[in-house]
């Protein structure tokens, strides 16, 4: 059973009687633990992708399974509750709170599980020392860099230790050294043992994950596994359309 | 999430934008303050009031002549009506007629101004008896004595003073033994009331008292009554003693349907009753006029609460995209406009406390009236309830259209 299982999911948003097709029937299976970017062109549809994967949106038709259920039988309620606890974000503007402190910012989702207060701040703390920020606690998200931003929300997505990370262009707002630190540090989480998708549309960043989907117009138009040196043969046979 | 959570976020929430939270609150504290203090006054003055007609004591009956006033023309009425006579003077005073009744001392109003040589005063004249006088308004001269029983049978042309009258007549100089004119005729002073002001509805400070034979024949040279203080024996039931003297009054008067009385009887159970009614009357209407100003308060913070949603769309996104479900979102910004308004609340309370504190004893020390400082409980259950009411009704929209938001596109909002 695949982790994440979609199949022939379409999106068409109808907004003023004009209704527009996103998502044209995707079908695609996510194994647990695996590392997976989301490559096309902007307008491809891979942002709307996301947001039904990470359950911020529904498909129009098609099912989507996550841990072998099928999202479509829950509630908006167990949707929020699966965000909270199963699925962690990290978004291209960061997205920090500016008025609360690095430490309040990573226990956000704390407010909505069912851990205890008392429990909070080391959760936070913990999770913070995992990116490298255990100096910065009590500094406020406009008193740190954008690379610490980053980090702080990847923190922030870590917090309840969730099974799946969708990171929408970490890098995009990041100059390529502290892009660099992020996306090792994706990969880290990835070996931890988090299944991580990356959405993005630079090939560079892409090429951390272990396969690309590549989405064009609605569709699926290659997905494939990427070589870890480039060239090396993978072990389990060489992907269908292996062009990177 | 608990209660508790959610208050917590809303309280974070507000303390972000500390000044606008607090601009945004004046307009409630406004509104309970208004409607608070209202209430607080409106309780204050019938106590004042209550406390005055109370003077009169509770086995005292007064009979007018005329029709029961049902209106400002019925007042003129009772002062032009002419059905209390000497003989039921004579008849009620006459011991067995009516049970229970114990005295009857009638009363005379004298219109007109009084005079001392070149000054002139224009109190209140009653022709009256001592008796009533000292009885009713448990008052005696602080200067001179009250005239007597034999005075009154005499038609004496003696008078008592209020300390206002006597000052603006006779300034410093001593008023006993001299000579007054009323209505053209020579009146002894024979005694000073000491200064009390407001009794009940006399203000004794204006006030002439003179024989009421005195006044009635001699001055007025008319045969009927302004009305009678009916003295009831504590023993009795006040409205068995009121139902008999109005039979025997009809029984006098020739009368057989009760619609057509030409006299009224007052006790001071219907003064008290008439007080309560028109003091709260106003103070409900004055209420509702101060529940307009809340009204706006409302409109303010529904106003502020849409521009904080608005502003905080991107926050909304993040909170629903890390597990916030639709109803957590709409009880946090509910539970920011409930602190809110309850908030303005709780300080309008205070507020008016304070205003009614300062207003009592302005009153009590400046003006000498036994005004007391009191805040019905009603008015601050009233004031903090209808403010957190407010918070709700007002706080209900935004809540709603924060908690709406697609978290998507609240995510990409600029």
């Amino acid at each position: 059973m695949a982790l994440i299982e979609l199949t022939n999911v379409t999106k068409t948003y109808n907004e003023e009687a004009v209704a527009t097709s996103v998502l044209k029937g995707v079908s695609l299976a996510i194994e647990d633990s695996e590392f997976v970017s989301i490559m096309g062109p902007s307008g491809s549809g891979k942002s709307t992708l996301m947001h039904i994967m990470g359950l911020l949106d529904r498909p129009s038709s098609g099912t989507y399974e996550l841990q072998g259920v099928d999202t479509a039988t829950l509630s908006d309620e167990a949707l929020a509750g699966l965000r909270n606890t199963t699925i962690g974000f990290v978004f291209q503007a960061f997205h920090l709170l500016g008025r609360i402190s690095v430490r309040e910012n990573v226990m956000l989702a704390l407010n909505y599980s069912n851990v205890s207060r008392n429990q909070w701040r080391e959760m936070a703390e913990k999770v913070l020392a995992r990116v490298g920020l255990s100096h910065r606690l009590d500094h406020f998200p406009t008193q740190i860099s954008g690379g610490e931003k980053q980090r702080v929300a990847m923190a922030r997505a870590l917090v309840l230790n969730p099974k799946v990370i969708f990171a929408d262009e970490p890098t995009g707002n990041l100059d390529s050294k502290s892009g660099q630190a992020v996306l090792d540090l994706i990969k880290e989480l990835n070996t931890q043992g988090h299944t991580v998708i990356l959405v993005t549309h630079e090939l560079e960043a892409a090429r951390v994950a272990q396969r690309i989907v590549t989405l064009r117009d609605g569709l699926i138009a290659d997905d494939q596994m990427v070589g870890l040196s480039g060239e090396e043969q993978l072990p389990y046979g060489k992907p269908k359309g292996y062009q990177i | 999430m608990s209660i508790m959570d959610s208050m917590r976020i809303a309280l974070h929430g507000l303390r972000a934008n500390i000044g606008r939270s607090l601009l945004t609150i004046i307009g409630i504290v406004i509104g309970i303050v208004a409607i608070v203090f209202v209430m607080s006054m409106g309780q204050a003055a019938q106590e004042f009031i209550i406390s005055q007609v109370e003077g009169f004591g509770a086995h005292t009956l007064i009979v007018r002549p005329g029709r029961e006033p049902q209106g400002p023309t019925g007042v003129a009425e009772t002062v032009l009506a002419d059905s209390l006579r000497e003989r039921d003077l004579t008849y009620l005073r006459q011991s067995g007629h009516v049970p229970g009744v114990i005295s009857v001392e009638p009363a005379v109003l004298v219109p007109g101004s009084v005079s001392y040589q070149n000054q002139i005063s224009r109190p209140t004249v009653f022709g009256w008896t001592a008796e009533a006088l000292a009885k009713f308004f448990d008052v005696y001269p602080e200067t001179g004595e009250l005239f007597s029983e034999e005075d009154i049978e005499a038609h004496a042309k003696v008078a008592v003073i209020g300390k206002k009258v006597k000052d603006e007549l006779f300034g410093d100089s001593d008023a006993v033994g001299e000579y007054m004119k009323i209505a053209g005729q020579n009146m002894r002073v024979v005694g000073v009331l000491p200064s009390k002001g407001q009794v009940s509805v006399l203000n004794l400070d204006e006030v002439v008292v003179i024989p009421y034979t005195t006044a009635r024949q001699d001055i007025l040279g008319s045969d009927h009554y302004f009305e009678f203080f009916v003295g009831v024996d504590e023993a009795y039931d006040i409205a068995d003693v009121e139902a008999d003297l109005k039979a025997a009054l009809r029984d006098l008067h020739g009368i057989t349907d009760p619609e057509k009385d030409d006299f009224f009887v007052v006790t001071q159970q219907d003064i008290v009753e008439s007080v309560n009614t028109i003091t709260s009357a106003l103070t409900i209407f004055l209420v509702a006029i101060a529940s307009i100003s809340l009204l706006v308060g409302g409109v303010g913070i529904m106003n502020i609460m849409l521009v904080s949603v608005t502003e905080r769309t991107q926050e909304i996104g993040l909170r629903k995209a890390v597990g916030a479900t639709n109803s957590d979102i709409l009880r946090q910004f509910l539970l920011e406009a409930l602190i809110l308004t309850t908030g303005g609340g709780i300080v309008g309370v205070l507020v008016a406390a304070l205003l009614s504190w300062v207003t009592a004893f302005v009153v009590s020390t400046f003006f000498g009236l036994a005004w007391n400082f009191v805040v019905p409980p009603l008015a601050i259950f009233l004031g903090v309830g209808m403010a957190s009411l407010v918070g709700v009704i007002f706080g209900l929209y935004p809540a709603r259209r924060a908690a709406k938001k697609n978290p998507i596109e609240a995510l990409r909002y600029e």
